[in-house]
């Protein structure tokens, strides 16, 4: 990986003093050793989470829809809610590792392979919902365009929802793909280290014969780089796409041109929150506090806080917007999100993603991990209720006051969500402890050991 | 097929692990097991005749219709009975019938399923157990003789039985047994009413009332768009003058002074909310100022307590006046003194010259009040013998019930004929079970002037028998209905007929018809004034609040409480399904602090019920109203609860409701409020066009007032704006399909959504599942309160909207599918393709009018022989598919298919959607949009027209013309 100069007026991307081999032992070693209790309990709770929703999830294909709570007026709620959620969270790993290896954003590297894995697990989850949501879901492969006896039956291409498949099975690809990429360095460095055996000859068919070579790691670079510049442009498209769901609609509450960059923003917002989580546990749990610092901590809070503020905006904008219009229906929708019988959940929206992340323009704050990850954990929430509101409340109170109805999820609903995480955590928890969760090779270029002795006396001198 | 073929394919059989011989062996038991159930389907035995179609009976696949007559109620209404490969399927109203005129209310058409029910009687049941006819007559006739040996009394109760043929079959009886009597009681109202015009005009009859004629209607509680009377005809002829034209002043005033809020009173142009204790005196102070504007010279009857202001009074009086001859006072009340007033008012109004009709009068309840008391005394006196009861319930369905159940002990023997299991069969000794009126033959004569007839639609499915065939049986002769009423009408109605020919030829012509006109004129009747002076004061109730025991429009007086599609139809006006109310007005509410769903318990007289409460605007406070009907699993599982164990773990959840006859002996009842809530099943569970938040009108329902209609025609109604569309639109080179509803004809009688249901196999789904808002109905009716929405007082302006697929030009469903599962047909129709559907639910989540159903569990019929019910031409839906209104699309291509055949295009009218085709205010037109010259294209550019949510651009194809109320006071 490259080295290059940095200023020694910044903090180091790594600390303390550390060779080359010891990051590879540092990475590595976690995944020789025995697991520790921690996380047999936490692979435990997150099987049985799983194994839960697996049990939701089959009986409600087994009797149907009905076992949710949904109705005439509310045909989506927690299903879609669910399904955004998941899609916005999985849009952190390709903006840290595409964008900002763009940018040349150095510090991404310790975080950007488990940045990714999240995307890649988080999108799996996110791709249950739209299936499990259908009525017959045993015929949802009609919503691909393949030839068939049917006619041929075609798909209809003007549906918001097979954009949304495209979107969601193209970044779903990408992503993958580029972590794969990513990943054949370091495969290759597991594989070295690997006495001979079974899980030597896995890693070494993974790494795909590298050899370490200099033209390999040119011919490396360049596919990287360029697989960064593809998967760029999916970071926007894909939610996007999610947000024309609502946006090409007629719903009051959906129906608004401010939903692709509100969506985009939004997935960036929450997205990064849960990254925020994850490393939080993680540098904890894996002992990687001198590779993923608080100076990388205080990066993603800088993100969130930008974010936070992009959303905020939005969310003043659709209220001044709809009082703007004049259209009753609109302002109505918006009234009814204010002082609704949803009131409370688009208050503690407001409150988690606008008042909350404020706090973040404190370094004191933005260096204290603990208050860090009850902030992550309420944005999170806040971002849950974003989609909520926005799908939920948009519905159970449409045009004709005739249809308005109520909506309360039953427990098949929540223990679907549930089995969501469980889905996330089983994969995410496998990850660790398979594969090297710090991309070795990247954070190998950035270590302080490469800097010169005198940047860091006048780093000192400062 | 030689042997080698023979044993390649056993060996391929057994590749299946079923042998494909063991197969059809075993489907051959299968079906003659189902055949040895009873569910074969024969043509009946006797020689019936087809309506429209030439006897090339027994098409398969094609529908025959056969006319009859509807046996739902005494109203008797003409029906066509839709008959597809020997099953009834759908029932509709006989356009040719003079009275009904192709209307038929929901419980009429309802009445289809009761023959399917499975928990009909199978054959005859002595002392409770299955027995066989000869067994059963041999014991009536046994009892009957000892009757007439010992002087005793032989009584036949039954509920109104307008058949002349019945009528002659009873006085055979009579002659045969001299101590033999036929008491009869119907609707309290309606038997006072013919005991009020034996007072006042010397002849105990109901007049036939000509609505259409009148030009001011005033009616004090009398439900008569709703159950009161024969409600067919009076919403026929009362919409008849509710479609205002700017040029011509036809449009009727309509009062309402009731204590419940009726769908009468919701469509009244002034309804007052009126307590049951003031109507005489509200009905005495009204006609005393009527008297005063006319001079009347006559007695005058006692006044009475009333509240009502003398303005509103002053000018209800003066605008009855103005119309003389052109006014009518209805009334609905029980009580034998405040019909007399209503026929002294209408007496001075001259309503008899024109509108009732006492010359020519209506059959439709017979008896008079009273009556069923005498009854009651005579059985506790021991003095009966022989009880035989028919087409009544008289166990549960009379005030007195609890009396007459404990007088019937005291009876020899008690005799049923009710088809099904009710409270009177469990006191009786020998049930004979009648056919249901889809299996027999019958005359009718209910309405004056016109004789119909009932044939037999499907040979009977159980081993029950007609009523007049068992009646001849126990007078000693084995005649079958038929005969009976082929001989009665060859001797007493052939002969007044004028037309000659032959007998046959005249009988088949009326059974073709299902209807003949006779002319039966009973001369002129002149009034009595002085009955005026005797009357009395009706007393008033001492405590509590006063109870209010109405027939809803689902359930009606309870007789079809077992059927699943009633009680899955909203009542209209508090929108609740399966389960009873108690309504209380809002200021009633408050002082008592109710919500809705709070469970009070009325009680008097030592008896209570439980109900959960209902707060209902407009009603008059210090009363309680409940509907009958509810409460009674002694009818089968449907009228105690829906067995939802079929749809797997959704919860279960019992129909509520209990008797409120029990307590209807009463006036007045006490009010506890218990500290229990119950969910109530509601399918609207907004009712203003208010919006709750910022206090803004949604302009859904367009309205205005006659006075600025008249001044101009687009009052509050102005042009849609034309929008410039960027893209190409839909071209329709042929038809364009389209619907116009007006919404000032409009009762909300529910016909339309229960005829929806029945064409389009619309499935029941259960208490649970419509409390969770997931009621199927492809066609609704909204209804809202207009008005401030929090008014405590007075009566808000009530708008009835029947909400369907408005099949938009620009259908926002169309555009989200992403399987191509809802499309647009060159004609017009938005079309949902059903095994195309992967239930994305994102259509019905797009649709502005929230008209589209998904299944969401497999809703299967709970009494599987009413699958017997369902359309052949419609797609019974699976679960995991989106639903909705097809504009009957099975209709259209059928009235193509026709056109094409005979040569010829279609013409306007001849599709008629189950809608339109039931409504008996005739206001939902449907037909081409493309055709100028046809009644809906022409009815969507008129002044009245509007598109709901049309600023949307989404081109509904749906039009509604605006309401106009009448208002004058």
């Amino acid at each position: 990986m490259s080295t290059s100069h940095v200023s020694a007026l910044r903090e180091p991307l790594v600390d303390g003093v550390k060779d080359l081999g010891q990051v590879t032992r540092d990475v590595c070693d976690p995944l020789d050793a025995h697991p520790t209790p921690a996380w047999y309990a936490a692979f435990a709770a997150a099987l049985c989470a799983l194994s839960y929703g697996a049990v939701m999830v089959i009986s409600q294909i087994w009797t149907g829809i009905g076992s949710w709570g949904l109705n005439k007026t509310v045909g989506w709620s927690w299903d879609i809610t669910n399904f955004v959620f998941w899609v916005g969270i999985g849009h952190a790993g390709t903006l840290i590792s595409a964008i900002l290896f763009l940018f040349r954003q150095k510090w991404r590297t310790s975080i950007n392979r488990s940045a990714e894995a999240m995307t890649i697990f988080a999108v799996m989850c996110a791709g249950i919902f739209p299936l499990i949501h259908m009525g017959r879901p045993w015929l949802a492969y009609w919503v691909m365009p393949y030839p068939n006896p049917m006619g041929p039956l075609w798909v209809n291409f003007r549906s918001p929802l097979l954009w949304d498949v495209f979107a969601i099975s193209t970044y779903f690809i990408i992503s993958a793909t580029f972590w794969f990429v990513g990943l054949i360095p370091d495969l290759a460095t597991m594989r070295d280290r690997l006495p001979e055996g079974w899980r030597k000859k896995v890693f070494g068919f993974a790494s795909l014969g590298w050899s370490g070579s200099h033209r390999t790691w040119q011919h490396y670079e360049m596919a990287y780089l360029l697989l960064a510049g593809l998967a760029t442009p999916l970071v926007f498209s894909v939610h996007t796409i999610v947000s024309f769901d609502f946006a090409t609609s007629v719903i009051p509450g959906w129906h608004a041109t401010i939903f692709p960059p509100y969506f985009v923003c939004g997935a960036i917002f929450s997205g990064f929150a849960m990254v925020l989580t994850l490393m939080i546990i993680a540098r904890k749990v894996m002992n990687f506090e001198g590779y993923i610092t608080l100076r990388h901590i205080g990066a993603i809070c800088k993100v969130i806080l930008l974010t936070s503020m992009i959303v905020g905006l939005a969310y003043s904008t659709e209220l001044i917007i709809s009082y703007y219009s004049s259209n009753h229906y609109e302002r109505f929708a918006f009234i009814n999100r204010i002082k609704g019988p949803f009131a409370g959940f688009y208050w503690m929206m407001v409150f988690c993603n606008v008042l909350v992340p404020q706090t973040l323009w404190f370094e004191k704050i933005r260096r204290d991990v603990r208050v860090l990850f009850l902030i992550s954990i309420l944005i999170n929430v806040g971002m849950w209720l974003e989609r909520f509101v926005i799908i939920t409340i948009s519905l159970h109170r449409d045009y004709l006051p005739s249809s308005w109805t109520d909506y309360s999820p039953t427990y098949v609903e929540i223990g679907t969500y549930i089995g969501s995480f469980g889905l996330f955590f089983t994969c995410f928890l496998l990850f660790c402890r398979l594969l090297p969760m710090i991309a070795i090779s990247e954070v190998k270029g950035v270590l302080s050991y490469a800097r010169s002795d005198q940047d860091k006396e006048s780093r000192h001198g400062h | 097929m030689n042997e080698e073929e023979a044993r390649k394919q056993a060996a391929e059989d057994k590749v299946d692990g079923i042998k494909r011989r063991d197969f059809l062996q075993l489907m051959a038991g299968s079906f003659a097991a189902l055949a040895a159930g009873g569910c074969q389907f024969k043509k009946p035995a006797e020689k019936v005749v087809p309506a429209l179609v030439a006897p090339e009976e027994g098409v398969p696949g094609q529908a025959v219709w056969y006319a009859t007559t509807c046996g739902a109620c005494p109203a008797s209404c003409g029906a066509l009975a839709k008959v597809r490969d020997g099953r009834p399927i759908k029932l509709e109203g006989n356009p040719e019938h003079p009275v009904s005129r192709g209307g038929l209310c929901a419980r009429g058409q309802a009445s289809l399923l009761d023959l399917y029910d499975s928990q009909r009687y199978a054959a005859p049941r002595i002392g409770g157990f299955p027995g066989s006819w000869d067994e059963a007559d041999l014991k009536v006739i046994r009892a009957l003789e000892k009757a007439r040996a010992s002087g005793k009394a032989i009584r036949l109760l039954s509920s109104t039985w307008a058949s002349p043929t019945a009528r002659a079959e009873i006085a055979r009886l009579r002659a045969r047994f001299p101590t033999f009597r036929h008491v009869v009681y119907d609707d309290p109202s309606l038997l006072a009413s013919v005991s009020a015009h034996r007072l006042t005009h010397g002849r105990a009859n109901l007049p036939t009332y000509h609505l259409e004629k009148a030009k001011a209607i005033v009616s004090f509680d009398a439900d008569f768009l709703g159950t009161w009377g024969s409600p067919v005809q009076f919403t026929k002829d009362w919409a008849a003058r509710r479609k205002p034209d700017a040029e011509l002043n036809l449009m009727s005033w309509h009062g309402q002074f009731e204590a419940r809020m009726s769908p009468t009173g919701a469509n009244a142009d002034l309804r007052v909310p009126l307590k049951p204790s003031e109507r005489y005196g509200t009905m005495v102070a009204l006609g005393r100022l009527i008297a005063q504007k006319i001079n009347w010279t006559g007695a005058m009857p006692a006044s009475g307590p009333t509240t009502v202001s003398r303005t509103v009074l002053l000018q209800v009086a003066e605008t009855m006046v103005a119309e003389r001859r052109r006014a009518v006072v209805l009334c609905g009340s029980p009580d034998v003194a405040a019909q007399v007033v209503a026929n002294w008012i209408n007496q001075m109004l001259g309503a008899y010259e024109q509108i009732a009709d006492l010359e020519h009068p209506s059959h439709i309840a017979e008896g008079e009040a009273g009556a069923f008391d005498t009854l009651l005394e005579e059985m506790s006196r021991g003095e009966v013998s022989v009880l035989i009861v028919r087409g009544c319930n008289p166990a549960q369905d009379q005030p007195r019930s609890e009396e007459f159940r404990k007088a019937a002990a005291k009876v020899g023997t008690i005799v049923s004929l009710a088809g099904r299991p009710d409270e009177t069969t469990k006191l009786a000794n020998v049930v004979c079970p009648e056919h249901h009126p889809l299996e027999s033959w019958a005359d009718h004569d209910a309405h004056g002037g016109a004789l119909s007839l009932s044939q037999p639609t499907i040979s009977p499915l159980r081993g029950t028998r007609d009523a007049l065939a068992t009646l001849a049986r126990w007078d000693g002769r084995s005649r079958s209905a038929h005969e009976l009423i082929r001989d009665h009408w060859r001797a007493s109605v052939f002969p007044r007929v004028k037309k000659a020919g032959s007998f046959e030829q005249f009988w088949e012509d009326a059974v073709r018809a299902g209807v003949l006109s006779v002319d039966i004129d009973s001369g002129r009747t002149s009034f009595n004034p002085a009955v005026l002076s005797t009357l009395k004061t009706p007393r008033s109730p001492s405590i509590g609040y006063e109870l209010i025991a109405y027939q809803s429009i689902p359930l009606g007086d309870g007789r079809q409480a077992n059927n699943p599609w009633l009680q899955e139809l909203p009542d209209p006006i508090t929108k609740t399904t399966w389960g009873n109310v108690a309504s209380f007005s809002p200021v009633d509410a408050k002082s008592l602090g109710l919500i809705e769903g709070r469970v009070v318990k009325l009680g008097a007289g030592g008896v209570s019920i439980e109900l959960p409460a209902h707060i209902q605007p407009g009603q008059a406070p210090g009363t309680v109203a409940a509907a009958l009907g509810y409460g009674r699993a002694v009818l089968g599982p449907m009228a105690g609860n829906f067995p939802t164990e079929k749809m797997l773990p959704i919860d279960f959840e019992p129909a509520s409701g209990a008797d409120v006859m029990m307590l209807s002996r009463s006036h007045g009842v006490s009010v506890e409020l218990l500290s229990r809530f119950e969910r109530l099943a509601k399918t609207q569970t907004y009712d203003h066009l208010v919006d709750p938040l910022m206090g803004e009108k949604r302009d859904l329902v367009r309205q205005t007032v006659l006075a600025d209609f008249m001044l101009n025609p687009r009052a509050d109604n102005p042009e849609e704006e034309k929008a410039e569309s960027l893209w190409k639109e839909h071209e329709y080179t042929g038809f364009r399909w389209g619907m116009a509803i007006d919404l000032n004809s409009c009762t909300g009688c529910s016909s339309c959504v229960l005829s929806c249901n029945v064409e389009n196999n619309v499935p029941v789904v259960g208490k649970a599942e419509v409390a969770k808002s997931r009621d199927m109905h492809w066609l609704r009716l909204d209804r809202y309160y207009s008005g401030a929405p929090d008014a405590v007082e007075g009566s808000p302006d009530v708008s009835f909207q029947p909400m369907l697929c408005q099949h938009c030009g620009n259908a926002p469903c169309e555009t989200v599918c992403p399987v191509l599962a809802t499309v647009h047909s060159t004609e017009g129709l938005n079309m949902q393709v059903y095994n195309r559907c992967v239930g994305t639910r994102y259509c019905a989540n797009n649709c502005p009018y929230k008209v589209r159903r998904f299944n969401w569990f497999d809703y299967a019929h709970a009494d599987l022989s009413e699958n017997l019910a369902l359309n052949p031409d419609v797609t019974a839906r699976s679960r995991g598919v989106m639903e909705k209104c097809s504009f009957c699309v099975q209709r259209i291509y059928t009235a193509k298919a026709d056109a094409k055949v005979e040569g010829r295009n279609v013409r306007d009218g001849d599709i008629k959607p189950a809608c339109a085709q039931s409504c008996p205010a005739e206001a939902i037109v449907f037909g081409d949009l493309n055709d100028p010259k046809s009644k809906v294209a022409k009815l969507a550019k008129s002044e009245r027209s509007y598109r709901v949510l049309s600023e949307l651009g989404v081109q509904p194809s749906v039009h509604y013309l605006t309401k106009v109320r009448n208002k004058r006071v």
